[in-house]
């Protein structure tokens, strides 16, 4: 529970200064303070069986089908970490209180972070991976929001992304890592995880899952190549360098070096990848560290050289390596954050960090000054101060390793000349900025000491260096034993932490680095110079152009992909199909089937030869609009034929009235198109075009062949024998429509309305221009009324709508039915708008066309509805036969309810559609028919 | 006949295919009508060719596979319903655009 | 109640017709009417999803036909499911929506209402020509709605979604029409029980039947090299509209996984898992094209759209992968993707709102009125979307993750990791350039709480779905678990339900 509460604590108390932002800058950091202090003190409270060697591990199951648990671990190098989250955190959240503007949104930033130092904790105290993982992540986007924190400067911005685009992607190769492990051992709790090194080490999959975890530590500790990311991420401001730089989340990657040590160290793949690493960076950072004007630029090279010292001992593959890895990690954490902070001061009360114009600080700000020296000794490794010990043991350790064989001597004497370089720009560090003649150009100036709270955080952090340097015994001991034994899982090495080893090798390394880097020091300006003359290597900028080259080619594939040619999208659409259907159809053995054929008879053959034509010469003549519709409804007429021709009369009748309206929609909507469609194919993209199309054309036929010559069982026979008994009606197709498969028509019908509706929303306030003459070039009749059609249309209006109820009312028992009546009465209604205008049919029309479409739809779904009341599902029927005077017999069926729904949805929806578009011409003020 | 009637098919088929791959609207919908005839017939002969067998019961001795022909009803609703809007779309976007192109600009634009 | 299967298609076809009645009714009362239906399908959907519970099948007769004669609606856990999913974004969308989107044209809440129930129809529906019949219901309907306000973009957007889905609609009829005429029936369970015994030399047509069906599913799912319609048309559709389509590709998806999992599912002999090889490669091609979309998007609702892309192919993967486990991440992932792309169009369109003529356009713009507001939401979005802890998409990736065998994993690990990075690249950028970016003065404005509301309100559907985890994750391996039992499905015909 109490670990629990330790990471809970931080992300809950992120909320406190944003609660309390406006109460003053002491307030919020109060505040912010509150939930670190009561970690640490829960923290402490576990020290005792921390330090006793015990490892707790608590919480509960959440997710065990993915292997992702609440678990949490603490042991000594989980406690050590938290102890260094949360004490240099407290520390930091001093710092900022005096660093921070007044003007600064103070809540925002200690809510960052403490939503980092929950993560951090998160991070140092799971026992599940996965868990470990998650934290993880939110370690790298909390830093994102720390590092991005000045958004308004765009190298800040800049080196946000960079860091969240280096160490998330890291974090994404170590989940595959971690995914993999768990695949090994079988679980994702460290203590399973732990003990089985062995068992991971023999897997074939080692190879694969240690270079996943390492690249996961490699770029969060910016580990040579990868260690680009950190100088940017120091637009940060100062405190959160200090954070993030020297106890959190650089650390998280070798804390994850520690944690996994027992189970994928003690191999060859770990000692070169890990210790060649390590190397490189040490030498790398330290180098570069040396070159850089910017005071936080040295600090940031000097920090990734450190963090390469620390990931080549745990690659030395001796355990006393882990305790010197361990030891320097609590050194490094605690000179480096008093470092950032003093160079914080310094930035702060002088407005710059350019060490070419900070000179000779001593004389403004002597206090100051001291703290930062004695910090910057413990760095180069001056004796009596921690760094001193840390870097003793490292010497040692590289002296004792034997890996490389022959060129084991490589190692040591490239720790020597990394330690030489360490030496160099610590001096520079004091030298160059407290002495060194006077300050040049200062935007503040005279300089004076900050705040008094303001160091405090600095001095007790630099007492703490001297403290463990000159007694490590009685200070650091316990602490660094219980954190080893945990990163070794076991035995701890025989060591002896004392200042004075004797005269010995490593303290010959440690002297000749410290010659060394006096010479170095002295060769500065000609080194600056050679240095300068390097081509520039801007990590900022590369990113820059690596994100534009990313975007240019993503840009030119999207480009070639997404060409916005709806063309090439059909053709893609059909390509698919065709090459599918092909791959499918090709194994079939026989393209006939087994049932007899029909004999061929000379009318048939004709009418189907006239509509092959039809079609043919529709696509021939297609650049000339209107000769092209006018074939085309030929081979409409054509296939309604087909369909009286194979018994179906009711689909010759729909498709007869459905032919009618779309030839009359077509006619309006080609008055407004332009009549020539110019030729502006390539020929290249006609022969695809006709690939396509006899392609398609030529496997649809093959497909209908195939099938329509097998047999087949259908369901039909049951609809055949229950249309009368079940359904009341003769008319077979009618009662499927309308009860059988009513639910289709229903949503049939719904579809028209919708498409209604979605017209009348198109041609809202749609007005084109209005072509005085047809393509020919002959003037369009201008008689708006024209007498003839006037009349016919009056004389047949009556006799349509006679016609409707009597097509409506066979319906069910012979060919017929809501549809063809509601379309042949749309046809006769049309006629009137055409004959005599819009408006004064308009104005004899007593129904809006929503309202007929709606209610036909709700009609049509309450008849369904209806036999609710019966305890019937939805659309079941009912009929009886009555006998009505005049009329006869007469069958009276729901269905009959449900057809009347679909004939006023026809008819809504057709006026709706067709009196709409004949007035978008813009001769006329538009009046929307509703 | 049930092969005369497959390359039939075949020729509706392509030819308004060949048309719903041209670069103007009014093609494109000429074509989509084409291809909807197909597509009608296409499932309407699921239920095998035959003639004189209605499925009107007491009307022959022998029926028509009814099914498919409802399912043709419907989808000729539903096919009118999708023309009409296209065809509104068509003219939406020559207000919109200026243009008959099915992208919405001239080519080279 | 034996109702219960159908009311989640009544009542939004009984609102709709009403809504068209009544369509010279106020807008506020129409608002009132349509989110009145709306939010009672959650309640409903939530109900159908405890029902469901219980693993039965449960089967609605229309017309007291039974099936195979007459069409039915199936209720099981992967249908509740859906219309839970469904009725949640919709509701908050709608809610978007009656600040004023709805009123850039004539009868939004019909529309709105008919798209419910033709996205609903498809996802109960047993019967493979019905399917086709909400498809249209949901095809004509989403036409309307993305067009709603008409605009140029909009038109041209349009045009290319309606004809290819008009050309779609003509293939799925031949898909159908080809089933029927080898198998002579049209229920999906009866389809599936008759593929089974079906004649050897029949296999190919077959085969055909279902490549056509699945090229239509595949436009619909937006799956590569059929998605180049979506960017545009996501882009252009308005806020709420664009956020309900989150749910529009998975219509794709699950019929896809109808089709192919049951019809074509274990029981189909040398038909089953017919397209599994070819959809695991068009999955991972799609995850890619999703990526390069993402990078390459100088605007924030281009990027979004390129993401749900991505989001199709991942989800297409766990398809692909055919096995349980796989099926279960895959149907997390979907809750997942759908509520937070669906949350990420409505901010997107909340940051739009302040940036003036900029828009969502990645450029420096004016700078917002609630710049920590939207961009703490925008930064939880993200986290979310490109499936960074402590969000579902976390989740969901892990699963999948887990989920794949060593075999496929070799491909899907990368595959969805560097998806993952390029997310984050893609991402940032953007919330780079859109909060952090300096710009101009603020546009004064009224910002409007409800639009907030509904915004968040989605968007929590990341960290409800972390913490409701555990159930959650039951109830998606059930499913998975009871859609690869196909016996209970193929015991539905002859009354076996």
């Amino acid at each position: 529970m109490a670990l629990a509460l330790i990471i809970a604590l931080p992300f809950l108390g992120a909320l406190i200064p944003l609660l309390v932002s406006r109460m003053g800058r002491s307030a919020v950091a109060i505040a912010a303070a509150l939930a670190p202090a009561c970690g640490l003190w829960l923290l402490f409270s576990q020290r005792a069986a921390v330090f006793a060697g015990e490892v707790q591990i608590a919480g509960t199951e959440w997710l065990p089908q993915l292997g992702l648990n609440l678990s949490l671990r603490l042991d000594g190098l989980g406690f050590l970490f938290a102890l260094l989250i949360l004490g240099i955190g407290l520390l930091v959240i001093l710092y900022a209180r005096y660093y921070l503007a007044k003007s600064e949104p103070q809540g925002r930033f200690y809510a960052f972070l403490l939503l980092f130092m929950g993560a951090m904790l998160g991070v140092v105290l799971s026992e599940n991976m996965l868990l470990m993982l998650m934290f993880w992540e939110l370690t790298s986007l909390s830093s994102f929001l720390l590092i991005g924190f000045w958004k308004h400067r765009s190298d800040a911005r800049i080196g946000a992304r960079m860091a969240l685009a280096v160490t998330g992607g890291g974090g994404l190769a170590l989940l595959a890592g971690i995914l993999l492990i768990g695949q090994i051992v079988g679980s994702f709790e460290l203590s399973v995880v732990l003990a089985a090194g062995d068992q991971i080490r023999a897997s074939a999959l080692y190879p694969l899952a240690l270079v996943l975890v390492l690249l996961g530590v490699f770029t969060k500790s910016a580990q040579f190549p990868f260690h680009f990311w950190l100088p940017h991420a120091m637009a940060a401001p100062t405190p959160v360098s200090a954070y993030l730089h020297s106890a959190t989340m650089v650390k998280a990657g070798v804390f994850l070096l520690a944690r996994f040590y027992p189970a994928l160290a003690d191999s060859e793949w770990w000692f070169y990848l890990v210790s060649l690493t390590g190397l490189a960076t040490l030498l790398v950072g330290a180098v570069l560290a040396l070159f850089q004007h910017d005071l936080k630029g040295l600090l940031a090279y000097s920090t990734i050289s450190h963090l390469g010292l620390i990931t080549l001992l745990f690659g030395l593959d001796s355990k006393l390596a882990v305790v010197a890895a361990v030891f320097h990690i609590i050194n490094h954490a605690t000179f480096k954050a008093s470092l950032f902070m003093a160079a914080g001061i310094i930035d702060h009360e002088t407005g710059s960090r350019d060490m070419r114009s900070i000179n000779g600080l001593w004389k403004y700000m002597p206090h100051t000054a001291v703290l930062a020296m004695v910090a910057s000794s413990a760095m180069a490794g001056v004796p009596l101060l921690n760094g001193f010990l840390s870097k003793e043991m490292f010497f040692a350790e590289t002296l004792k390793q034997h890996l490389l064989g022959s060129f084991y001597w490589v190692i040591p004497a490239v720790a020597t000349l990394a330690g030489a370089f360490a030496v160099a720009y610590s001096l520079r560090f004091i030298h160059d900025v407290f002495f060194n003649g006077e300050p040049i150009d200062l935007p503040k100036y005279p300089p004076h000491e900050p705040a008094r709270y303001m160091k405090i955080p600095v001095e007790i952090l630099v007492f703490l260096c001297l403290l463990v340097g000159v007694l490590p015994g009685y200070t650091i001991a316990s602490l660094l034993a219980a954190a080893a034994t945990s990163s070794l899982n076991g035995e701890l090495p025989q060591y002896s932490l004392t200042v004075w080893h004797g005269l010995n090798l490593p303290l010959a390394m440690s002297v000749l680095a410290l010659v060394g880097g006096l010479f170095i020091y002295a060769l500065r300006k000609p080194l600056f110079a050679w240095y300068e003359g390097l081509p520039e290597i801007d990590a900022r900028v590369n990113f820059q152009r690596g994100i534009t080259i990313l975007m240019r080619i993503t840009d030119a594939l999207t480009d070639r992909l997404e060409t916005g040619s709806l063309q090439r999208y059909m053709a893609l659409l059909l390509g698919s199909v065709l090459l599918l259907v092909v791959f499918a159809l090709s194994p079939l053995e026989s393209l006939q089937g087994s049932l007899p054929a029909m004999p061929v008879d000379a009318i048939t053959a004709l009418g189907l030869g006239i509509m092959a034509l039809t079609a043919l010469l529709t696509a021939v003549f297609h650049r000339r609009s209107l000769v092209a519709l006018m074939i085309l409804s030929c081979t409409g007429l054509m296939v309604a034929l087909a369909f009286a021709r194979y018994s179906a009369p009711d689909l010759a009748l729909t498709q007869l009235s459905v032919e009618v309206v779309t030839i009359i929609l077509l006619m309006l909507a080609l008055f407004f198109m332009p009549a020539q469609v110019p030729a502006e194919s390539s020929s290249l993209r006609v022969l695809r075009d006709l690939g396509l199309a006899g392609g398609v054309g030529t496997l649809v036929a093959l497909l209908v062949y195939a099938v329509i010559t097998r047999p087949y069982q259908s369901i039909s026979p049951y609809f055949l024998e229950n249309s009368v008994p079940g359904g009341g009606g003769t008319n077979v197709v009618n009662v499927i429509l309308v009860d059988f498969r009513g639910f289709d028509t229903l949503g049939e019908i719904s579809v028209l309305a919708i498409a209604a509706v979605g017209i009348f929303a198109l041609l809202g306030g749609l007005r084109l221009a209005h072509p005085s003459r047809d393509g020919n070039g002959r003037p369009w009749s201008t008689d708006s009324h024209p007498l003839i059609l006037d009349i016919l249309a009056r004389a047949l209006l009556p006799m349509a709508l006679l016609i409707s109820v009597f097509i409506f009312l066979r319906g069910h028992n012979l060919p017929g039915g809501g549809f063809i009546a509601g379309l042949v009465t749309a046809v006769a209604l049309i006629l009137q708008y055409v004959a005599r205008g819009v408006a004064w049919t308009q104005a004899r029309q007593p129904l809006a066309y929503h309202v007929l479409a709606g209610a036909g739809v709700l009609i049509a779904t309450l008849t369904g509805l209806g036999s609710w009341l019966f305890g019937r599902p939805f659309l079941t029927s009912a009929f009886g036969h009555f006998h009505i005077p005049l009329i006869g017999e007469i069958e009276l069926a729901t269905a009959m309810l449900f057809d009347l729904g679909v004939y006023m949805t026809v008819v809504g929806a057709t006026l709706m559609i067709l009196s709409n578009i004949g007035q978008v011409s813009q001769a006329e003020p538009f009046r929307e028919v509703r | 006949m049930e092969a005369l009637f497959a390359v039939t098919l075949g020729v509706l088929t392509a030819s308004g295919i060949y048309l719903i791959l041209q670069a103007r609207i009014f093609p494109v919908v000429l074509g989509l009508t084409l291809l909807s005839y197909a597509v009608n017939l296409f499932l309407f002969a699921m239920g095998r060719l035959a003639g004189g067998v209605p499925a009107v019961i007491g009307r022959s001795a022998e029926y028509g596979d009814p099914l498919p022909q409802a399912l043709v009803l419907t989808a000729i609703v539903i096919g009118f319903a999708m023309t009409a809007f296209v065809v509104v779309l068509a003219l939406r976007s020559l207000g919109e655009t200026g243009t008959d192109h099915v992208d919405g600009q001239e080519p080279g634009k | 109640m034996m109702h219960a299967p159908i009311l989640p298609l009544l009542l939004p076809l009984l609102m709709g017709s009403l809504l068209l009645l009544g369509h010279r009714l106020e807008l506020p009362l129409k608002r009132l009417l349509s989110l009145a239906a709306t939010w009672s399908l959650v309640p409903l959907s939530a109900w159908l999803v405890w029902l469901a519970g219980d693993d039965q099948l449960r089967v609605y007769a229309l017309g007291d036909w039974q099936p195979p004669f007459g069409i039915i609606l199936l209720v099981d856990r992967l249908s509740a499911m859906l219309l839970l999913l469904t009725a949640l974004l919709a509701g908050f969308a709608l809610l978007y929506a009656c600040r004023g989107d709805d009123e850039r044209g004539p009868n939004f809440h019909a529309l709105f209402q008919f798209q419910l129930l033709g996205i609903n129809g498809a996802f109960l529906t047993g019967d493979l020509f019905n399917l086709f019949v909400f498809f249209e219901i949901l095809l004509i309907s989403s036409y309307a709605l993305l067009l709603h306000g008409n605009g140029a973009e909009r038109v041209r957007a349009g045009m290319h979604y309606v004809v290819l889905n008009l050309l779609g609609s003509a293939l799925f009829l031949l898909g159908v029409g080809s089933l029927y005429g080898l198998l002579g029936t049209l229920n999906m369970a009866d389809l599936a029980a008759r593929v089974a015994v079906a004649d050897a030399s029949q296999t190919p047509l077959l085969a055909a039947a279902g490549y056509l069906l699945l090229t239509v599913f595949a436009l619909k799912a937006a799956i590569l090299p059929l998605y180049f319609w979506l960017p545009r048309a996501y882009a252009s559709a308005s806020a709420p509209v664009a956020a309900l389509f989150a749910i529009m590709t998975k219509v794709g998806l699950y019929a896809i996984l109808r089709v192919f999992g049951l019809i074509y599912g274990a029981q189909a002999g040398e038909l089953a898992g017919l397209a599994n090889g070819l959809l695991w490669w068009l999955a991972l091609l799609t995850i890619a094209a999703g990526v390069v979309g993402a990078l390459s998007a100088r605007n924030l609702q281009r990027l979004l759209a390129y993401l749900v892309v991505l989001s199709v192919g991942v989800l297409l993967a766990g398809l692909a992968m055919d096995s349980q486990t796989a099926l279960a991440a895959a149907l997390y992932y979907l809750l997942h993707s759908t509520l937070i792309g669906g949350a990420m169009f409505l901010l997107a369109d909340l940051v739009s709102r302040q940036r003036g003529a900029e828009a969502g356009d990645l450029t420096q713009g004016p700078s917002l009125r609630q710049p920590l507001l939207l961009g703490g939401l925008f930064f939880l979005g993200s986290i979310s979307l490109a499936g960074l802890p402590p969000f579902s998409g976390f989740l969901g990736k892990l699963m999948l993750l887990r989920a794949a065998d060593p075999g496929e994993a070799l491909w899907l690990w990368p595959a969805v990791l560097v998806a993952g990075l390029g997310m984050l690249l893609a991402l940032s950028r953007a919330g780079s350039a859109l909060f952090w970016r300096p710009g101009g003065d603020v546009i004064e404005g009224e910002d409007d709480r409800v639009r907030l509301f509904a915004t968040v309100g989605l968007l929590l559907g990341g960290p409800a779905l972390v913490i409701f985890a555990a159930p959650v994750m039951a109830y998606v391996e059930a499913t998975a678990r009871q859609l690869r039992d196909l016996a209970p499905y193929l015991n539905l015909i002859g009354g076996g339900a």
